[in-house]
C-alpha cells in the first residue's frame, strides 16, 4: 500500500549552512552567573546556544522543554545550582527529579538523549559551562538537525493532505 | 437553532447527528447512557445522521442543504482520507459541530499510534505478531478491481489528528467516554438555547478544575516513596492514590467525570484530557510528578523513575495529538 | 487553539493599545561592538512589530546613555524598554531606576546580555551577531507580555533576636543595644559565654579570656534595651523578614537571686556528672556554676541529674531554690534574627590517634583547661614532676581530612576543611607550656603552619626559639599513636618527616595533644525551621562570601561567628558586629522592599490539589479551606517559581516569569 508522505529519518539533510540551535534554561543565581563567569574569563564557546534565564531551575516546567523541541530547537540544556546550594533551598531538587523523567519520555518520542542535557553549574564554574556548551554543540551537530516542525509537517500534522474535492468519492 | 424555547418539545424539531471516525464505538454507546432522557431528546430533535445506530448513507448527508444539521457530534480521531472527507462534509452541513470524546478532542488512545509509522502498524497488524496466522503475508491494498469496477480503500494517514486539526470546531466534550450526566447537561444547554452556535472549540460538559476536585481522598502532602502499579498493591482506603505511589493522572486531568475511577480505587488515567489552560497534559503531569518524588539524590530519583514502565503511554494516553511533540519523529 | 483567554495571549500595555517598544543596544566601548555588529542588530530590531525606536549607544549605563533612555520614553511615549548590554547582574537595577525616573514602571524593562554571554565568548562574529539579533528579538516578544509590577513593601518590627549567648551573640546584642534597638538574646544553656569562656588566655594579646568575656557580658546585660533569656530554646518560628514570630520555651533554672550561699548548696548536692565546661576532665554537681564570675551569677539545676533530694534546699536554708519551678513559653516578635549558635570542638572517633583508648591522648581544648589555673588541675599538667615532660601535638585532627585516608565520620563523609584557628592556638599553648616547664620536650607534628592572623606568626617564632621541634607529616600517611612498647613513656608517636625526605621518626610521649578542628554546633532543628542553606562542610552558608558575607539567603536572617565557619574570637567579633550592623540597617529602614516576582494563583483554575504546597521550600503556600484553593503568602514567597512549574493545571503563575513571558521569549528565539 503506497503511503503518501513517509516520514524520512533524515527529514532534511543538513545543508552547509545548518547550525545547531540549542536553547539553554539557566537559573539566575548559579548557572547564569556561571555562564557570565565564562565570559568574564574570556573563554570561547560556540554561539549556537541561546540562554533563557529564570530565577531558579525549579521554574523549568517540562513543557518549556517540549515546546522548545516542538518549535525547532535541535538541543536543550537545563542548568541549575548544585544540590545543596540552591539559592531557594530546594528548587533544584525538583529539577533533579523532573528532568530524568522528562528525558526518559523524550527518548520514547525519538529525541536522542544527547539532545537534552541536564547539568549543575555553579557561579564559579565558567570553564565547566564553556566545556559543556562545546560538548553539547558537537554532539548535536553530529546527530544532525532535529527540525521537529518539518518532521511533523511531513507526518501530516500541519494538515494539507491532497484530497479529491468533496463529491467525487461518493 | 431555536433559541426561544427553553424546554425540549418546541415547535420545530432540531436536527442532530453523530459520526464515528477513528473510534472504538464507546462514544456512540455513551450517548445511549443518558438512558430514559433519550426519549426527551428524541422529542426535541430528529436524528438525521448516525451511522453507528441506523442506516444512513454519505449520499444522504451530501444531499442535505448546508447547515442542515443543528448539531452534529463527531467522535473519533481523523486518520484516514475517508474520515477527513466526512469531517469536512459534516462541517459544511452543520450549524454547530461538537468534537465528542477524547479522540476527537485530543486524539485519544488511537493517537498513541503517532509514535509508530504506518509501515510499523501494518507490520504488527498483518505480519509480525504471535497471534497471527498469515503465511501468505496478505495485507490490505489501496485499490482492487472487482465486478463493480475499481474499489478504493481509504488512505491511512501517518498521523492521527484531532477534529479541530481538520475543520473549525464549535464545542468539545472531553472524556473516554464522556460521562452521561455531563453530556445531558451539555445537550440541554445546546438545544435549549443560551449557548452561541459558534464558540471557538471551548470544552464543555466538564469543569474548570482537575479531577482532584471531585475526588474525596485525603491529601497528606507527603512526597512519593516509590511507584506502584495497580496490580502490585492494594491501596489504603481514603488516602490520595498518587501520594501512595500509584500514578494517578488526576491532578493533570480536567474534571467533570465525578472521579469515577478513583472512587473504584483505580488511579485516574487522564481521559478527560488536560486541565483548562494546559496544552500538553503529559508535560504538566511530568512537572507535577517530578516535583513530589521523595528522592534526595539523583540516583534515588533515577531508580524511582525507572519503575515507570511506559512513560508515553502513561502520561499521554489520551492526548498525544494535543501534545507539543505530537508523535515520534 | 485555546479556549480561554488565559496566559497564552498578549496582555497589552498599560494604555490598552499595542506596546511601544524602545530598544537600546550598547557598544560597551567596543566590548560588545568588537564582536557583534550592533548597528545591524539595531537595524533588524527596528523592523520588528511594536518597536518604534531602536538605536545603539557607546555606553548606555553612562549618564548620557541613561538620559537618552529617559528622553525617548517621554518624547516617544515608550511603554516598554529593552537594553541589550552587559550582564543584568551589573546594571539591571540601574536601568530599572532610569526607567522609573522617566515615569515608567521599572518592571516594564528587559535586559539582554550581549557581553558576557555573546561578545566575550565569541568564536565567530557573524554567528554571534545573528545570535544577538535573535536574543533581542526574543526580548521584544517577551516585553509585550510584561505587566507593571510593584515591589512589595512590608513594615518591619523594630526589635532584633539574637540566638546564641557566646562571644558572637554577645557582641551582636551589644551592638544592637548601643544602636538604640531593642534586642532579645536567647541562650540555650543556663550560662552565657560559650566556647570563649572555656579558654584561659587569648591570642594574640595574652589577655584573660573570662576577664574579657566579663567586660563584654557586663556591657550587654546592663543595657536597658537588652532582654536576656537563658535556659531558653526555640520551639517554633513563623513569619518572614520584618515580622518573625518565635515561640520560646524557658526551662526552669530552679534558683533565683535570693540564694545567698551557693557554695553550700552546691557542696551539699550528692549527684555528679562529667563537667562539660572542662570537656569531661572534671565533675560537676546537679546544681552548679561553671566558673566563678559566670553570668547569671547564680547556679542552675541540671534536671536530668537532679533527684530532688532537696539537700541543696536545706543547705540554703530554704531560700533561693525552687525545685518545682515550672517551664514557661513566650512569644517573641522580631524584625530580624542573628544566628550565633557557635561551634563545638571536633570529637575524635574512638581510637583516632589513640583518643579514648589512652587517657594520655587529649584534645587541645582539654589541654587549655589543664593549663588554666582555674581549671581542674589548678594549672598543673599531669605527670608534672617527671622531668622532662614529653608532649606531642598533632595538627589537623578532624580537619583537612582526605577521603580514603582518614576514617569517615558517622555522616559518611570526611571533614576536608581547614579549621583555621588551631595552628595558632596550638603554638600559643605549646609556648605557654615551655614557659612554665622549660625542660619539657615538645614536638609538633603538622601539615602546614597556618598562623595567618595579625600577631600570630610571633607564636611560631617563639615556639621555634623555645626549642619546640617541628615534624612535617605526610597527610596521606598521618602519624600513628601507639602504646610505647619500650615502656619508658605511656605513648609513642610515629611519623614520617617530610622535611627530611620521609625519614621515620618516633617520639616517646607522656601526652599527645590533638589539635582538633571545629564543627558547627548541632542546630538541625533551627536549620529546618528557618530553611537555612548549609554548605558542604556543614556550616551555615552565606549569600555571597564577599558581597554579602553575613547574610543568609532567608531574608532578615544574619550570621555571626563560628556557626558560619571556623574562625577565631577576633573574627567572630568582627562578623558579629557586621551582622548586627546589617540587621540594624535593615530594621531601621522601617519597611522591607522585595522583588515582585512572586507566585500568583488563578482562583478559577486552582483545584487545591496541593502539589504547590508540597513543593514550596518556604511553606509560603497555604490552603483556603472554604474555597478549597491554594493561597500564596506574598510576604513569604521568595520568587523561585518552583510551584509554577509544578502546577499540573497551570493555575499558578510567577509574576515576571509567567508562561506567556517565557514562552514568548522561547518562540522568539526559534522563529525562522
Amino acid at each position: 500500500m503506497a503511503e503518501p508522505h513517509i516520514a524520512q529519518e533524515e527529514a532534511s539533510a543538513p545543508g552547509e549552512s545548518w547550525e545547531p540551535r540549542i536553547i539553554a534554561f539557566l537559573c539566575y543565581w548559579c548557572s547564569y552567573t556561571g555562564a557570565d563567569n565564562a565570559g568574564t574569563s574570556r573563554l570561547k564557546y560556540p554561539p549556537n546556544i541561546d540562554i533563557i534565564r529564570v530565577m531558579c531551575s525549579g521554574r523549568i516546567d517540562p513543557e518549556l522543554v517540549t515546546t522548545a523541541f516542538a518549535q525547532g530547537a535541535d538541543g536543550v540544556m537545563v542548568c541549575g545550582c548544585h544540590i545543596g546550594d540552591c539559592h531557594y533551598i530546594s528548587g533544584n531538587h525538583k529539577t533533579m527529579a523532573r528532568m530524568p523523567l522528562l528525558k526518559r519520555t523524550l527518548i520514547e518520542f525519538g529525541i536522542e538523549p544527547e539532545r537534552f542535557v541536564h547539568e549543575w553549574v555553579s557561579a564559579a564554574e565558567g570553564e565547566k559551562f564553556a566545556r559543556l556548551v562545546r560538548e553539547v554543540t558537537e554532539n548535536v551537530r553530529r546527530l544532525g538537525p532535529l527540525n521537529w516542525p518539518q518532521r511533523m509537517r511531513e507526518r501530516g500534522v500541519d494538515h494539507g493532505m491532497d484530497l479529491k474535492p468533496w463529491g467525487e468519492s461518493v | 437553532m431555536n433559541t426561544e424555547e427553553a424546554k425540549p418539545g418546541a415547535k420545530e424539531k432540531l436536527k442532530i447527528g453523530m459520526y464515528w471516525a477513528a473510534s472504538c464505538g464507546g462514544c456512540d454507546i455513551s450517548l445511549l447512557e443518558i438512558g430514559p432522557r433519550l426519549l426527551e431528546l428524541i422529542e426535541a430533535a430528529d436524528i438525521v445522521f448516525w451511522p453507528c445506530a441506523a442506516d444512513f448513507k454519505y449520499r444522504d448527508v451530501a444531499n442535505y442543504p448546508d447547515r442542515y444539521m443543528d448539531i452534529c457530534f463527531f467522535n473519533g480521531g481523523v486518520r484516514s482520507s475517508e474520515q477527513e472527507e466526512i469531517a469536512r462534509l459534516i462541517r459544511l452541513k452543520s450549524k454547530t459541530l461538537v468534537a465528542y470524546g477524547a479522540c476527537a478532542c485530543d486524539g485519544g488512545i488511537p493517537s498513541l499510534a503517532n509514535t509508530k509509522t504506518v509501515e510499523g502498524i501494518f507490520n504488527a497488524s498483518y505480519h509480525d505478531n504471535p497471534s497471527l496466522d498469515n503465511p501468505d503475508h496478505v495485507e490490505p491494498q489501496q485499490s482492487t478491481q472487482c465486478k463493480f469496477g475499481e474499489l478504493e480503500n481509504p488512505r491511512l494517514y501517518p498521523q492521527v489528528l484531532r477534529l479541530a486539526d481538520i475543520v473549525e470546531v464549535d464545542y468539545r466534550i472531553p472524556g473516554c467516554p464522556p460521562v452521561a450526566d455531563r453530556v445531558w447537561e451539555a445537550i440541554l444547554a445546546l438545544i435549549g438555547g443560551g449557548l452561541p452556535t459558534r464558540n471557538n472549540a471551548v470544552k464543555v460538559a466538564c469543569t474548570d478544575k482537575s479531577v482532584c476536585d471531585e475526588c474525596s481522598y485525603e491529601k497528606r502532602q507527603v512526597r512519593i516513596k516509590a511507584f506502584k502499579r495497580p496490580q502490585e498493591a492494594i491501596p489504603e482506603a481514603g488516602w490520595c492514590l498518587l501520594e501512595q505511589g500509584f500514578i494517578c493522572m488526576g491532578p493533570a486531568t480536567r474534571s467533570g467525570c465525578g472521579a469515577l475511577c478513583t472512587k473504584a480505587h483505580l488511579p485516574c488515567r487522564g481521559c478527560y484530557g488536560p486541565c483548562n489552560g494546559v496544552e500538553d497534559q503529559g508535560a504538566a503531569m511530568i512537572g507535577a510528578l517530578g516535583s513530589i518524588l521523595g528522592a534526595d539524590t539523583e540516583e534515588q530519583a533515577r531508580e524511582m523513575i525507572d519503575r515507570i514502565v511506559d512513560p508515553v503511554g502513561t502520561f499521554y494516553r489520551f492526548t498525544m495529538a494535543s501534545s507539543d511533540l505530537k508523535g515520534r519523529k | 487553539m485555546t479556549e480561554t483567554p488565559g496566559t497564552h495571549t498578549e496582555s497589552g500595555n498599560e494604555k490598552g493599545t499595542i506596546p511601544r517598544i524602545g530598544v537600546f543596544i550598547c557598544h560597551c566601548g567596543g566590548n560588545i561592538s568588537d564582536a557583534v555588529d550592533v548597528g545591524r542588530v539595531a537595524e533588524e530590531t527596528g523592523t520588528l512589530p511594536g518597536v518604534i525606536f531602536s538605536t545603539t549607544h557607546h555606553f548606555v549605563c553612562s549618564d548620557p546613555g541613561q538620559s537618552l533612555i529617559e528622553q525617548k520614553i517621554r518624547k516617544l511615549g515608550l511603554d516598554r524598554v529593552i537594553v541589550a548590554a552587559c550582564s543584568p547582574s551589573l546594571h539591571q537595577l540601574t536601568f530599572r531606576r532610569t526607567v522609573a525616573r522617566a515615569g515608567l514602571n521599572p518592571y516594564l524593562f528587559e535586559h539582554v546580555n550581549l557581553r558576557e554571554q555573546v561578545s566575550w565568548v565569541s568564536e565567530n562574529n557573524e554567528l554571534s551577531t545573528q545570535k544577538a539579533i535573535r536574543l533581542v528579538r526574543a526580548a521584544v516578544g517577551r516585553v509585550r507580555h510584561l505587566v507593571p509590577l510593584d515591589k512589595r513593601r512590608i513594615p518591619i518590627h523594630p526589635a532584633a533576636l539574637v540566638i546564641g549567648g557566646g562571644v558572637a551573640g554577645l557582641v551582636s546584642a551589644r551592638d544592637f543595644a548601643q544602636r538604640g534597638m531593642r534586642v532579645t538574646l536567647v541562650e540555650k544553656r543556663p550560662f552565657l559565654g560559650g566556647q570563649a569562656a572555656q579558654r584561659h588566655t587569648l591570642f594574640p594579646t595574652g589577655e584573660d579570656a573570662r576577664g574579657m568575656m566579663h567586660t563584654l557580658i557586663d556591657e550587654v546585660v546592663s543595657h536597658p534595651l537588652v532582654t536576656l533569656l537563658t535556659n531558653a530554646t526555640i520551639l517554633d518560628s513563623e513569619g518572614v523578614v520584618g515580622n518573625f514570630h518565635t515561640r520560646i520555651r524557658i526551662e526552669p533554672r530552679g534558683t533565683n537571686e535570693h540564694l545567698s550561699n551557693s557554695n553550700d548548696a552546691i557542696a551539699a548536692c550528692p549527684e555528679q556528672t562529667a563537667n562539660e565546661f572542662d570537656y569531661g576532665l572534671s565533675q560537676r554537681k546537679a546544681i552548679y556554676m561553671p566558673y566563678p564570675g559566670c553570668y547569671p551569677p547564680i547556679p542552675a539545676i541540671d534536671w536530668h541529674l537532679c533527684t530532688k533530694c532537696e539537700k541543696c534546699v536545706w543547705a540554703a536554708n530554704g531560700k533561693g531554690i525552687d525545685l518545682n519551678e515550672e517551664p514557661r513559653e513566650i512569644d517573641l516578635h522580631s524584625g530580624g534574627i542573628v544566628l550565633a549558635t557557635g561551634c563545638d570542638p571536633y570529637e575524635p572517633l574512638y581510637g583516632e590517634y589513640g583518643y579514648g583508648v589512652s587517657p594520655g591522648v587529649i584534645r587541645l581544648q582539654q589541654l587549655i583547661r589543664l593549663l588554666d589555673p582555674e581549671g581542674p588541675t589548678g594549672g598543673e599538667l599531669p605527670g608534672n614532676g617527671k622531668i622532662p615532660l614529653r608532649i606531642a601535638f598533632i595538627h589537623c585532627v578532624g580537619a583537612r581530612q582526605i577521603e580514603g585516608v582518614n576514617q569517615r565520620q558517622p555522616d559518611g563523609r570526611v571533614k576536608d576543611y581547614c579549621a583555621r584557628t588551631c595552628c595558632t592556638a596550638t603554638l600559643h599553648a605549646a609556648v605557654e607550656i615551655k614557659r612554665r616547664y622549660p625542660g619539657a620536650v615538645i614536638v609538633d607534628f603538622y601539615q602546614d603552619i597556618r598562623t595567618y592572623g595579625r600577631g600570630h606568626e610571633a607564636y611560631y617564632e617563639q615556639a621555634s626559639e623555645a626549642g619546640i621541634l617541628f615534624v612535617r607529616y605526610d597527610p596521606y600517611h598521618p602519624p600513628g599513636v601507639v602504646r610505647n612498647p619500650a615502656g619508658d613513656s605511656p605513648l609513642l608517636v610515629k611519623s614520617r618527616d617530610m622535611l627530611t625526605e620521609g625519614i621515620e621518626v618516633e617520639m616517646p610521649a607522656d601526652m599527645v595533644v590533638l589539635a582538633t578542628g571545629m564543627v558547627p554546633h548541632d542546630i538541625a532543628e533551627l536549620v529546618f525551621m528557618y530553611r537555612c542553606a548549609i554548605g558542604a562542610d556543614g556550616f551555615l552558608l552565606e549569600v555571597h562570601p564577599k558581597l554579602r558575607p553575613v547574610e543568609l539567603a532567608v531574608a532578615g536572617m544574619f550570621l555571626a561567628g563560628t556557626c558560619q565557619g571556623p574562625m577565631d574570637i577576633t573574627e567572630s567579633c568582627s562578623a558579629a558586629s557586621a551582622a548586627a550592623s546589617k540587621a540594624a540597617a535593615l530594621i531601621a529602614q522601617g519597611q522591607v522592599e522585595m522583588d515582585p516576582f512572586i507566585a500568583r494563583v488563578d482562583e478559577t483554575r486552582c483545584t487545591g490539589c496541593r502539589t504547590c504546597m508540597t513543593v514550596c521550600p518556604y511553606d509560603a503556600i497555604s490552603r483556603d479551606e472554604t474555597r478549597g484553593i491554594a493561597v500564596v503568602s506574598e510576604a513569604r514567597c521568595t520568587g523561585c517559581g518552583t510551584c509554577a512549574a509544578a502546577c499540573p493545571s497551570n493555575a499558578i503563575q510567577q509574576d515576571g516569569f509567567n508562561d506567556a513571558e517565557v514562552m514568548a521569549e522561547l518562540k522568539g528565539l526559534l522563529e525562522k
